[in-house]
């Protein structure tokens, strides 16, 4: 029996249209209307977007290309760089090596929304050079903020080896532990610690 | 007017307000932290094309066919140019480099040489599986991969149609086929000893961070092109070659460029890409813009792939008394022997150089084309002071000089031109030997096992700081009607943290606050900057900007000075009967210097000082928010032509100290830490200096310790190009560096300053080989210094 008449909410099949409108009437009418197949909800610096993906779209291609938070860099194509690295649901991740269409639900934190707070990284990063070409200091920011997000007092050791996985062709690697303690200290201040 | 190759600054102020400050905020900074600035591979247009050139997957290789038919079918693509075309087959692209490259090439000699055809599509990934339905019916050749193979007369010719059949090469770089500087023969004869040791580079790459892309957008007969390079306002002349449109339609927009150390814009291919994407542009009427993927950006390399021969002739105190060597350089050379000609009193120097093409990518200047001198002055000097159980830093010493004379004919030299009398050398070795801890921690070779089981080794290395000499650039300083300056120009970043310099040198000749001063570099300014190259920049851009304060502050103080007429009524001047020579400037504040409360700000000076500039609708009309001629400067200045003026002896030195511990089980090296002395002659950004001094060590030790292509010798595939398998230095891969300014103003740029930008990366690099025989008591001399090699060295592989 041909069913391709498919009900988009529950996926049952019907022979024609006009059986399948009786259906989508009866059974659910008052329905919002059905999201088309790769809908994804995501929560970006605070802000609602919803918006439709092909399956193979990495996260960063999304939040780059098509969102237009253009912090998030390309450096390495294969998860080695951590230049677009991003927070979901507190923790790191590789925008590169995620698929967009995985992260239905998901609350993202770019580069954007660390300096949209206000986070004193962002001016300590300005004050001790930590950037030269500056290609790969969003990333830098974003694994040194989600540090700081889960220690609030690390040590020279733990900066270090936390940002180990960020490369940086310039070679302001020195500067960075610098600027990590320093806010640090700042944030503690501000916590009243 | 000619140029005064001798010309340097003697003007040397005794304190500087703003120059050589710390703490100036830089100007790119918060953009960069909080993800804002824009790189070329962030450009996203309206209705814009992506566009991939296909790569050889043979290393010589000829195009017999190609169908392009199932690509042109594939939905989104929207344009696909083949290397038969008639607009561009046969024709060749002029770069600025005086050299032509082929546009869409037929033929390949490396693989991944980008040829054959271009494909711009809607989205990268359909533009990457239209090429994957080219089919190609390929000419597969011979290939060679070992210059010395290569430099054979029977050997396989690595680029037919453009060499013929000999792989040798044309030099230039200063490279002869033979260099002679006195009778080596003499000076060997005159030694107390002579050794010869062989020592070779292997061939590394750029790595940068952005991977390379372009934009190009025509508006009628105008283009406009986006460029991650280093030579923006150059595209405007090579687009007038290309399409015969004058420069005055060309637009050039420069964004900030992820990670550039010259290789690429030095390739005569660099400019070719945009080339393409422009004619795509052109014939789709939308904007194109070419992506390299991450491998597609392994295509070139640095310019120091070589091995080479020495034979070097000393006394018994260190004075090295004849040099000779014989050089083999992969695709690109230059004169090996030129920093024992610059910066040393060897009086007898014989240089050979063999140049051969073989089957990789181009090279050129990475960080830079004095990486050879650097790797030759520094084997020279360790593998003397080795022989003869001497501290390095001594053998140096001893031979510190310029072309065949010692130090008292520079002392003289100094003396005659209005130099300051310092000896750069010995305050750059006694402030590193001090910092370092040198006498505590130097021993004899192999002499020092560590708890840990290791080997601890220490080194030395040295040269002069170089190339202040090039360069010419043009710009212009304008002062708002608020007071704030712009100051006004093309270039590119790379982060050196320039623009800031830039300002704080306006802000101290005019006499503003250096918060006051801005600099967009990336705009189309139609007046060129010089863009980063070869330590360069801040000694002629530096004039430049010495010059505009000056001429605006003059400018600044005789509109305080003059009364001007607005239509219908007469505007008093600012200091009324004074002359501009009794005002001074100093933080955006005009005073006058007999009595210093009587001041106005810029803004004040600058604007109506009735405080409304019209009185009615028609003074606006009339002159439209300018009440009289802006105070706006322009200059030009011409720093010197390439590598040395005649007679212009470099007086600055450099000294850089190593420690390192070799574990000779594994072969691996663990770089603890790392001492930068450099005499920038005068620091306009001590911050900027030691970006430099930390930035280059990264790149400098990385290189000879674990970055290398690798190519597959049955197939010519290069097998590692990806950041995964090419491994560039990580935060953790040295200890601590640690930085030393000197400043004896003996540079020829702005107060008496020199360039740092290369310095660094250029000779850090071979610390690691004088350490490691320090360590282990035997030499490698095969860089990179991977494990393998130790090994092999130890007798253990």
């Amino acid at each position: 029996m041909d069913s391709s008449y498919l009900c988009p909410y529950c996926k049952t099949g019907f022979v024609d249209f006009e059986t399948l409108r009786s259906h989508l009437v009866s059974k659910h009418s008052g329905e919002p209307l059905p999201e088309p197949p790769g809908t994804v909800s995501l929560t970006i610096n605070g802000q609602p977007f919803k918006m439709q993906v092909q399956p193979e779209w990495t996260l960063y291609h999304v939040i780059h290309d098509r969102l237009g938070f253009t912090g998030a860099k390309l450096m390495c194509d294969r998860g080695i760089c951590g230049s677009c690295t991003v927070i979901m649901d507190g923790r790191a991740i590789l925008s590169c090596t995620t698929l967009a269409i995985e992260c239905d639900g998901k609350s993202i934190q770019t580069v954007e929304g660390v300096a949209g707070e206000n986070h004193p990284l962002i001016e300590e990063y300005v004050a001790n050079h930590c950037m030269q070409c500056g290609y790969c200091t969003p990333g830098f920011v974003v694994s040194a903020k989600n540090l700081l997000d889960k220690n609030a007092d690390p040590t020279e050791e733990e900066i270090r080896e936390e940002l180990a996985g960020n490369l940086c062709r310039c070679g302001t690697y020195p500067q960075h532990p610098k600027a990590v303690l320093a806010a640090a200290k700042k944030l503690r201040a501000l916590m009243g610690q | 007017m000619p140029t005064n190759p001798m010309e340097h600054d003697r003007y040397a102020p005794d304190t500087f307000r703003v120059v050589g400050r710390r703490g100036v905020r830089r100007i790119d900074g918060e953009r960069k932290a909080s993800g804002k600035a824009i790189y070329t591979k962030d450009v996203q247009l309206p209705g814009m094309l992506y566009m991939r050139i296909m790569t050889s997957p043979y290393p010589n290789a000829k195009i017999r066919s190609m169908d392009t038919s199932k690509a042109e079918a594939l939905a989104g693509v929207r344009c696909v140019l083949r290397y038969d075309d008639p607009e561009i087959f046969g024709k060749r692209a002029a770069s600025t480099h005086g050299v032509e490259e082929e546009i869409l090439s037929q033929c390949a000699y490396f693989e991944g040489q980008q040829l054959g055809v271009a494909i711009a599509a809607d989205s990268e990934d359909i533009a990457n599986h239209a090429l994957g339905l080219v089919r190609v019916e390929w000419e597969q050749r011979p290939f060679v991969l070992d210059p010395e193979i290569a430099a054979l007369p029977d050997a396989p010719s690595a680029r037919p149609e453009w060499l013929g059949p000999s792989n040798h090469l044309a030099l230039f770089f200063g490279a002869g086929a033979i260099f002679k500087f006195g009778d080596v023969e003499k000076g060997f004869e005159e030694a107390d000893q002579v050794i010869t040791f062989e020592a070779c580079r292997k061939y590394h790459g750029l790595a940068d961070a952005e991977p390379l892309a372009g934009v190009a957008k025509w508006e009628g007969d105008c283009l406009e092109l986006w460029v991650h390079h280093q030579h923006p306002y150059e595209h405007k002349w090579v687009a007038h070659q290309w399409f015969g449109i004058p420069m005055n339609k060309v637009k050039i927009n420069s964004p900030y460029n992820g990670a550039m150390f010259g290789g690429w814009n030095w390739i005569d291919y660099s400019m070719v890409p945009t080339c393409i994407s422009a004619i795509m542009a052109k014939r789709t009427g939308r904007p194109v813009k070419w992506i390299f993927n991450r491998r597609d950006d392994f295509t070139f390399g640095s310019m120091d792939a070589m091995a080479t021969r020495f034979k070097v002739g000393f006394k018994k105190d260190g004075a090295i008394t004849a040099v000779k060597i014989r050089t083999i350089f992969e695709n690109m050379a230059i004169q090996a022997a030129g920093h024992l000609l610059e910066n040393t009193r060897t009086p007898n120097l014989e240089s050979e150089t063999a140049l051969v093409q073989v089957n990789k990518g181009p090279t050129h200047a990475l960080r830079c084309e004095q990486m050879p001198p650097s790797f030759c002055l520094t084997h020279v000097f360790n593998h003397v002071a080795a022989a003869l159980n001497m501290d390095p830093t001594e053998v140096a010493l001893k031979n510190d000089g310029v072309e065949g004379h010692d130090i008292t004919y520079l002392e003289e030299f100094k003396k005659a031109n209005g130099f300051p009398a310092r000896d750069s050398l010995r305050e750059c070795i006694e402030a590193g030997k001090r910092q370092f801890r040198w006498e505590e921690h130097r021993h004899a070779p192999g002499a020092r096992r560590l708890p840990n089981g290791r080997m601890h080794g220490v080194s030395f290395t040295w040269t002069h700081e170089w190339d202040d000499t090039r360069g010419a650039a043009a710009a212009a300083l304008m002062i708002q009607a608020d007071g704030s300056a712009s100051i006004i120009g093309l270039r590119s970043d790379v982060g050196v943290n320039a623009e800031t310099a830039y300002c704080q040198i306006v802000a101290e000749e005019l006499g503003m606050k250096v918060e006051d001063i801005f600099f967009r570099q990336g705009d189309d300014t139609h007046l060129p900057l010089m863009t980063p190259d070869g330590s360069c920049n801040l000694t002629t851009n530096g004039y430049l900007m010495q010059k505009l304060g000056r001429m605006a502050k003059q400018k600044l103080l005789e509109l305080a000075t003059t009364g001007f007429n607005v239509i219908e009524y007469d505007v008093p001047p600012a200091f009324p009967g004074l002359r501009p020579d009794e005002l001074d400037v100093k933080e955006s504040i005009v005073f006058v210097k007999a009595d210093p409360s009587n001041r106005k700000t810029v803004e004040e000076v600058v604007k109506d000082l009735n405080g409304s500039i019209m009185r009615n609708m028609h003074d606006y009309a009339a002159i439209q928010h300018t009440s009289h001629p802006p105070v706006y400067v322009w200059t030009w200045h011409r720093q010197g032509r390439f590598g040395i003026e005649e007679g212009r002896h470099r007086l600055c030195r450099q000294a850089h100290f190593c420690e390192v511990e070799v574990d000779a089980e594994t072969g691996e090296i663990e770089v603890k830490r790392v001492l930068n002395v450099n005499d920038v002659g005068k620091a306009m950004s001590p911050e900027g200096v030691e970006g430099q001094q930390y930035g280059g060590t990264y790149m400098g030790i990385g290189r000879n310790r674990s970055e290398e292509y690798i190519w597959d010798e049955k197939t010519g595939v290069l097998l590692n190009g990806n950041l995964c398998d090419y491994k560039f230095a990580t935060m953790n891969d040295i200890g601590r560096i640690d930085t030393c300014i000197v400043e004896t103003g003996m540079g020829y740029g702005p107060y008496g300053s020199v360039g740092v930008g290369e310095v660094v990366a250029t000779v850090t690099s071979y610390l690691l080989d004088a350490a490691v025989y320090n360590a282990v008591g035997v030499w490698v001399d095969d860089g990179p210094l991977t494990p393998d090699k130790v090994l092999k060295a130890l007798g253990k592989a």
